[in-house]
C-alpha cells in the first residue's frame, strides 16, 4: 500500500485571469499518508484543489488522482465517486435540513457507511431537524465532515478543515480525522495555514508558496535533518561562506552567527567550530520556522 | 497512561512515544510482559498519526524493548532483555544525576543543562543520529 | 435527488405562480358578466390612438365568450404572468451560488456538469408546463359557474402554444445564468429583452401573430388559421439551441 501514489501532479500550472495562481505544482502523495498542504493564504492551495477535482482546468501540466487524469470529464466524475471533500467556505445548501443534506448526499454513494453515518450523527451531536442557514460554523464543519467520512471514499481531500473552529471542536475534528483513518484504509490530503495541526497528524507535507512546492517530503524526515546551529563569538561574528551543503540560511546579529541547516549539520559544525566560537548550540527546528523560513516574506 | 507528546518541539513524534515507553518500563510503570495500548485506540486518544504510532511500536520492536504479537498486540518484552535495559538506563541515570548536581553547583539553569546535552549529541552523532 | 433538490430550490416560485395564475383564471371567468353589461357601451368609448384602437378591439373580441377568454386571459394575463415565472424559473443555479450556496459542495458530486443542469432545466420545463395547462384547465371547468362553456380541447391548444413558445424565456433566463453570476442580472436582462419584443408587437401590429407573444396566445389558432406550426417548432428549436449553450458554457467553466 506504501507503494502507491494517490495524488501525483507535474508542473502544474493554472492561470486566472492574469494571475498565476500555480506555477508549476509536483507533489506526490502516497497512498495511506495524512498529507499536509501548508501555505499562506493566497499562495495556491484551493487552486490546486479544485484542479484536482475537476472544479478548474489547469492551464498546463498534469495531475492524476488514483491514476486516472484529473481533467478528463469521465475519469473526474470517478475520482469524486471515490474521494470525500470539504470546501474551506463549508458551504452546503442553506434550506435543507441535516437530515435531508445527509439522505441527498448518500444518494450518490452506493457504498455510503450508515454506521459510520450514525457514529458521527452521535459524536458530533448534529440536530437532524434543524435548517443548514440556522448551523453555527462549527456545526456546519462537522457537518461537511460526516458527508465526506461517510461516502466510503478512499480519499480525504480537506481545505481548511479547522479554519474558524475554537480549540475543543478543532481537536474534535483532528480526533474524528485520525481515528477515520485507523480504522479504514485512507489516504488524507488537507491543506491548512495552521502549523499546529500539520505539526501534530500529519506525516508527509508540502510547503507550497506561491504556486510552487517549496519543500516536500516526511515530516520525520524534516524534524530529523533539520538543524538551528547558534554560534556566539568574542567580537563580531564573521561572515562565514559554508562550503558544506543544507545551508538554508544564515543570519549575523552583533556577535550572534545563527545557521539553519536542512542536512547535514554535523560537517557545518566542522566548518563553524574552524572558525572558533565562544559557544556553540545545536537544537531541532520547529516546522513553524522552518514554514516560515522557506516561505518568502511579503513586502 | 502515555502522555500526549508534543507535536511542535521539532522532536519527531515517534521518538517521543519511544522514550516514553521506555522511560514507563525503566521506572516499572510498565512491567514485562505487559500489553500496550493498541495503535488505533493510542492515535485517537493522543489524537495523533496512526502512521506515526505504528513507527513507534516497531522501532521499539526493532530494539528488542517490545514484541508485536501478530493479530494480539504489542507487548513489554520479556524477563531478561528488560532487565538489561534497565540496568544500563540505571546506571546512565546515575551519571546523568550526578552530572546535572555538579552542573547546578556551578550554576548552570535546567535550559542550559539542556541545550549542553543537544549540543554534545548532535556533534557526536553521525547525520542520521544516533537513537536508543 | 438531484431532482428532489430542484423541486427545493424552485417550489415557492412554481407554488406562488400556479396560485396567482389559478387565481387569474377565476378572476377572468367570474368576471365575464360585468363585461357582458359593459358591451352596449362600447360605441361611446373616446380614447384615441392606440389604447383606443385596443379597447375597441378587446371589446369587439367579448361579443363571444371564446373571444373574451382569449383576449383577456391567453393573448394578456396568461401570457404575462407565464412569461414572466418562466423567466423566474430559469434564474438559478450554480453561479449564482458560487458565493455560498454550496456550488463547491455540488462540483464535488460525482456527477457531470450536463446531468446537473439537466435535472435543473427539466425541472423548471416540467414546472412550466403544470403551470401553463392547470390553469387553462380551469376554464373550461369553470365556466358552467358564468353560464359559458369553454371547449377543452381549445384550453389545452392554447395552454401548449404558451408552453412551447414561451419556453424561449426559460431558455433565456437559464442560458442568462449560466454567463452572469448572481440571481438578478438574469432576471433583469430577460425581462428586457420581453418587453422589447413586446414593442415591436405593437409596433408591427399586422405582423404580431407571428412574433413570440402571438405564437404564445396562439392567435392564428383562434382566428381559425390552425396551429402556429413554424412559430412553434422555430421557438422549440431556439429553446433547446439556448439550453445548449447553457450546458457547453458550464462545461468549459472554472470555478
Amino acid at each position: 500500500m506504501a507503494d502507491t501514489v494517490i495524488i501525483e501532479t507535474a508542473d502544474l500550472r493554472k492561470h486566472y485571469d492574469g494571475v498565476e495562481a500555480v506555477r508549476g505544482l509536483s507533489l506526490q502523495v502516497p497512498a495511506g499518508s495524512i498529507y499536509g498542504f501548508l501555505g499562506k493564504n493566497g499562495a495556491g492551495k484551493t487552486t490546486t484543489i479544485k484542479l484536482l477535482l475537476g472544479m478548474a482546468r489547469p492551464t498546463s501540466g498534469r495531475a492524476h488522482v488514483f491514476g486516472l487524469a484529473a481533467d478528463e470529464d469521465r475519469a473526474s466524475v470517478d475520482i469524486r465517486r471515490r474521494t470525500g471533500f470539504v470546501s474551506d467556505d463549508k458551504d452546503l445548501y442553506d434550506y435543507m435540513t441535516v437530515a435531508e443534506m445527509i439522505r441527498f448526499t448518500a444518494a450518490f454513494f452506493p457504498r455510503w457507511r450508515a454506521d459510520l453515518e450514525q457514529r458521527y450523527l452521535r459524536a458530533f451531536a448534529l440536530p437532524l431537524d434543524r435548517k443548514i442557514k440556522a448551523l453555527s460554523r462549527g456545526m456546519r464543519t462537522k457537518l461537511a465532515l460526516l458527508l465526506a467520512l461517510c461516502r466510503g471514499a478512499e480519499l480525504l481531500i480537506l481545505d481548511e478543515p479547522t479554519a474558524g473552529l475554537d480549540p475543543a471542536m478543532t481537536e474534535e475534528v483532528l480526533q474524528a480525522l485520525v481515528a477515520h483513518v485507523a480504522a479504514e484504509e485512507m489516504t488524507v490530503f488537507f491543506s491548512s495555514h495552521q502549523i499546529a495541526e500539520v505539526d501534530q497528524i500529519a506525516d508527509r507535507v508540502a510547503i507550497i508558496d506561491r504556486g510552487r512546492a517549496v519543500l516536500t517530503g516526511s515530516l520525520d524526515d524534516l524534524r530529523e535533518s533539520y538543524r538551528r546551529i547558534q554560534l556566539v563569538f568574542d567580537g563580531d561574528a564573521p561572515e562565514p561562506a559554508f562550503r558544506a551543503p543544507g545551508v538554508v540560511r544564515v543570519r549575523r546579529k552583533g556577535r550572534v552567527l545563527t545557521v539553519l541547516s536542512s542536512a547535514g549539520a554535523e560537517r557545518i559544525l566542522d566548518e563553524a567550530r574552524a572558525l572558533n566560537p565562544v559557544s556553540v548550540d545545536v537544537v531541532p527546528v520547529t516546522l513553524k520556522e522552518i514554514f516560515l523560513e522557506t516561505v518568502t516574506v511579503e513586502d | 497512561m502515555l502522555f500526549r507528546p508534543n507535536p511542535s518541539s521539532g522532536v519527531p513524534i515517534y521518538l517521543q512515544l519511544m522514550e516514553q515507553v521506555k522511560h514507563g518500563i525503566e521506572t516499572g510503570a510498565l512491567r514485562p510482559g505487559e500489553q500496550l495500548p493498541g495503535i488505533r485506540p493510542l492515535a485517537e486518544e493522543l489524537v495523533i498519526n496512526p502512521n506515526t504510532v505504528a513507527k513507534a511500536y516497531r522501532e521499539l520492536e526493532h530494539e528488542g524493548v517490545i514484541e508485536l504479537r501478530h493479530g494480539a498486540g504489542a507487548f513489554v518484552s520479556g524477563q531478561a532483555r528488560e532487565k538489561k535495559l534497565t540496568d544500563r538506563l540505571r546506571a546512565g541515570q546515575t551519571i546523568v544525576a550526578a552530572a546535572v548536581e555538579r552542573l547546578h553547583a556551578r550554576g548552570v539553569t535546567d535550559e542550559e543543562i539542556r541545550r549542553l546535552f543537544e549540543a554534545e549529541l548532535a556533534g557526536l552523532s553521525r547525520s542520521g543520529g544516533e537513537r536508543g | 435527488m438531484l431532482w428532489y433538490k430542484s423541486w427545493l430550490e424552485t417550489r415557492w416560485r412554481f407554488v406562488i405562480g400556479l396560485v396567482l395564475l389559478m387565481l387569474s383564471a377565476c378572476g377572468t371567468v367570474l368576471s365575464y358578466p360585468q363585461v357582458v353589461k359593459l358591451l352596449p357601451l362600447a360605441p361611446t368609448v373616446q380614447a384615441s390612438g392606440e389604447i383606443g384602437r385596443r379597447v375597441i378591439e378587446a371589446m369587439e373580441l367579448a361579443r363571444t365568450y371564446r373571444g373574451f377568454v382569449w383576449s383577456e386571459w391567453f393573448r394578456q394575463n396568461m401570457l404575462q404572468t407565464w412569461g414572466l415565472f418562466a423567466v423566474l424559473l430559469g434564474t438559478g443555479g450554480l453561479l449564482s451560488q458560487a458565493s455560498g450556496g454550496g456550488a463547491l459542495f455540488t462540483l464535488s458530486l460525482p456527477a457531470t456538469r450536463s446531468r446537473l443542469l439537466g435535472v435543473r432545466a427539466a425541472t423548471g420545463l416540467a414546472e412550466l408546463l403544470v403551470l401553463a395547462f392547470v390553469p387553462s384547465l380551469l376554464l373550461p371547468a369553470l365556466s358552467p359557474i358564468v353560464g359559458q362553456t369553454y371547449g377543452i380541447g381549445d384550453a389545452l391548444v392554447h395552454g401548449a402554444c404558451v408552453f412551447i413558445a414561451g419556453s424561449v424565456f426559460f431558455s433565456l433566463a437559464f442560458l442568462l445564468s449560466t454567463v452572469f453570476s448572481g440571481v438578478w442580472p438574469p432576471l433583469l436582462i430577460a425581462i428586457c429583452v420581453a418587453a422589447v419584443l413586446r414593442l415591436f408587437d405593437v409596433v408591427l401590429r399586422d405582423l404580431s401573430r407571428y412574433s413570440v407573444f402571438g405564437v404564445m396566445s396562439g392567435e392564428t389558432y383562434f382566428r381559425g388559421g390552425g396551429l402556429p406550426w413554424l412559430g412553434l417548432v422555430a421557438s422549440a428549436a431556439a429553446s433547446a439551441a439556448m439550453l445548449y449553450s447553457a450546458v457547453l458554457n458550464i462545461a468549459r467553466r472554472d470555478f
